[in-house]
């Protein structure tokens, strides 16, 4: 019952209830268990905490799971990592698993830290050898040198999770799955998990995220799932199925595609169809609307291929239709990879929002773009401070940039050589180095004639 | 039997929390190791005061080298039974969070009671090693079957642990239960007497059915008599352990999938 190999995790119509306990029902569990070998649950004994859950996770891909607190994101992996079997349904998984459901779970107070990183260390599938030689490195990263040979029911709370952490993040495993886990510690420490797990990334771990800290989810996560209910209510992009959620927690009726729209029927359905890339989509409560983003030049003349270093003017006329005092609008430059060039909002730059109250332009202003040759795109959003979009348009201008240099990356700085002592270079202009071979050749002999 | 294949892959978890279990069990104290033999030997100076001097009528001499002799697989039995009611229950963070065997639970805990147990072997045979200096007894090459009845005995205990480990979690009573029989099970196995001095007949077959019964005397046997295990002993042994580690295999795999809920 094995998903297609390029899924790491596969769940097919999942479903789990948990047991009522009463007085009563506890020897009557032991008894059906162990006479009739039968778990089927009565309906009015149990209660569904997942029902009819299908997704799947591909290698490699960083997936988070967001919902209301009790939608069923912890028996989630629960039931991935195996710790809990489905009432019914298939769950597939390929690759080792560690789950980071509770730090330093199998830590036991009274032997000291250097002896609980072997114990969880095995726990967690690894040999006696494989600890040692990875022994130093978690030490390292969990900072707590000085007391490793203390008992651990010496150490801080904080302390109790940093070992937690540094042994599970060096397990190696094909597949993290992390709960509630990356806000503990102090700011030092979280930063340094999540660099940890970025690396992890980098390196094709699949990583599986439950949390509440959507900032993450949006970051880190290549989709994500919105849990409702124990009924999956959306899965695809992270920026969309957060703002989808937080529009549900907001009190408004999930309006994913918004009504003034043609251009979104994407929107409709859960990301996981196959959509063409270039087609915008644009999701968000309404209230407010950016009825057009144009990119620019300074004379106010639409762009949509650029040289490097133009100065660019991204325009976006704005419709209020309810008036608000919340609002952050927000920009970001995306290559056609995927991976995002530059972001920033008002909010982050220290604009207070003041008034949003009739119709209006916001202008970003960008005196020189530099940005190597390539497709880009931009996204433009307004949205809450804390993230709920009124109106959030992924990729409202696609655009590229032309260059007759190859160099290599998605930003050119400034930038000149210069070259002292014995190092010397003829400067060729790289018009004639860069054309067609025939040009060249003609470029060449006109200028020996 | 697959069972058997995920025990074998946790063999080095289950020597790791073995190790951890004495350790912390010792950490701290001063005496340390001494703690698991006073129990025994309490008892061995309760009951020889009583059957020596109390009520002198002794059944055998050395009368508490006898005693040593039954006590010992005895405290094996009973405190690894005891303890493996709660061996689960007091492990719900690893059942509950961590991907764990659960089956390792109970036999870290008579693994670690197996230790004890081995640790004591020496202050037995030191015991023994005096009551020859003086005239009382002999030392005969029987005891190096002692080993061999621990191999037995282990994996019947073994299979009452992972029966009460994994029941308990959905029947508390079962602590209280076991609690008791075991107060009852020192009387009714043949450690202070021996079976064959009873007079009654049917209390005799009564005794003969306890399955600890045949353990107790095959160890009085090889220790203190110095001859063979009878062969219906032999055989009542293995076919008890044989029974028990077979039924506590099915017991704890149909209950397995409930632990991590009903912890």
């Amino acid at each position: 019952m094995a998903g297609a190999p390029e899924f790491a995790i596969h769940l097919d119509q999942v479903s789990k209830a948990y047991r009522l306990w009463g007085r009563r029902s506890q020897f009557a569990t032991l008894k059906s268990a162990l006479l009739k070998r039968d778990m089927k649950l009565a309906p009015e004994a149990s209660v569904a905490a997942l029902s009819d859950v299908s997704f799947a996770v591909h290698r490699g891909e960083a997936f988070g799971i967001v919902g209301r607190n009790g939608s069923g994101k912890s028996t989630l992996l629960k039931l991935i990592s195996g710790i809990l079997k489905p009432t019914s349904g298939a769950i597939a998984v390929n690759g080792r698993i560690a789950a980071l459901i509770e730090l330093g779970a199998g830590f036991h107070p009274e032997i000291t830290g250097r002896e609980n990183i072997y114990i969880n260390g095995i726990m967690l599938g690894l040999t006696r050898r494989d600890i040692e030689s990875r022994f130093d490195k978690i030490v390292d990263f969990s900072g707590i040198r000085d007391f490793i040979d203390q008992p651990v029911k010496t150490y801080s709370s904080g302390m109790y999770v940093r070992l937690g952490f540094a042994v599970a993040v060096h397990v190696d495993p094909d597949i993290l799955l992390i709960d509630e886990v990356l806000s503990v510690g102090d700011e030092e420490f979280s930063q340094k998990c999540i660099a940890k797990i970025q690396e992890m990334k980098y390196r094709g771990v699949t990583l599986v995220f439950v949390t509440h800290q959507l900032g993450q989810v949006r970051d880190l996560c290549d989709r994500a799932l919105w849990l409702d209910h124990g009924k999956v209510a959306a899965v695809g992009d992270p920026v969309r199925v957060v703002d989808e959620y937080l529009q549900v927690v907001a009190g408004h009726a999930p309006q994913p595609a918004i009504a003034v729209t043609t251009e979104t029927q994407a929107a409709e359905e859960p990301a996981e169809t196959k959509k063409d890339p270039l087609e915008e989509e644009r999701w968000g409560s309404g209230e407010v609307l950016l009825t057009r983003v144009s990119l620019t030049d300074d004379e106010g003349r639409d762009l949509v291929a650029l040289g490097a270093g133009t100065p660019v003017t991204i325009a976006i006329d704005v419709e209020v239709r309810t008036p608000q005092e919340d609002f952050v609008f927000g920009i970001g430059i995306y290559h056609a990879d995927g991976s995002c060039v530059y972001g920033t909002n008002t909010d982050i730059e220290g604009l207070l929002a003041q008034k949003l109250a009739s119709n209006g332009r916001v202008k970003f202003v960008m005196p020189s773009l530099d940005l190597i040759a390539g497709a880009y795109r931009i996204d433009a959003a307004v949205h809450t401070r804390n993230g709920r979009a009124f109106d959030y348009r992924r990729g409202v201008i696609r655009f590229v940039v032309g260059s007759r240099l190859h160099d290599i990356g998605v930003y050119r700085p400034p930038h000149s050589w210069k070259f002292e002592g014995g190092i010397a270079f003829r400067e060729v202009d790289t018009l004639k180095r860069d054309v067609p071979a025939e040009m060249a050749t003609w470029i060449r002999e006109s200028e020996e004639k | 039997m697959n069972q058997l294949a995920t025990l074998y892959r946790s063999r080095q978890l289950i020597a790791a929390l073995t190790a951890r279990d004495l350790k912390a069990r010792y950490r701290g104290s001063v005496l340390g190791f001494f703690w698991s033999l006073a129990n025994p030997l309490l008892l061995l100076a309760v009951y020889t005061l009583v059957f020596t001097k109390f009520f002198p009528q002794q059944v055998v001499t050395p009368y508490p080298l006898f005693l040593f002799a039954g006590i010992l697989p005895w405290t094996f039995f009973s405190a690894a039974t005891l303890e493996s009611t709660n061996a689960i229950t007091s492990n719900a963070g690893l059942i509950k969070k961590v991907m764990f065997p659960a089956e390792a639970l109970p036999l870290v805990v008579v693994l670690s009671h197996l230790v004890h147990f081995a640790l004591a072997i020496p202050v037995l045979v030191a015991a023994i090693v005096i009551f020859v200096l003086l005239g009382q007894t002999v030392l005969t090459p029987m005891i190096l079957l002692v080993p061999v009845l621990m191999l037995v005995q282990t994996i019947f205990v073994a299979g009452i642990a992972m029966m009460v480990s994994s029941a308990s979690v959905l029947f508390r009573d079962l602590r209280d239960l076991v609690t008791n029989l075991m107060q009852l099970g020192f009387f009714v196995t043949p450690i202070i007497y021996l079976i064959d001095r009873i007079e009654s007949r049917p209390l005799r077959a009564l005794l003969r059915m306890n399955p600890m019964t045949p353990f107790v005397i095959a160890y009085q046997d090889v220790l203190f008599f110095g001859r063979f295990p009878s062969f219906s002993d032999t055989f009542l042994m293995l076919a008890y352990a044989f029974a028990s580690i077979a039924l506590g295999i099915t017991v704890f795999d149909r209950l397995r999938d409930t632990l991590a809920e009903a912890i």
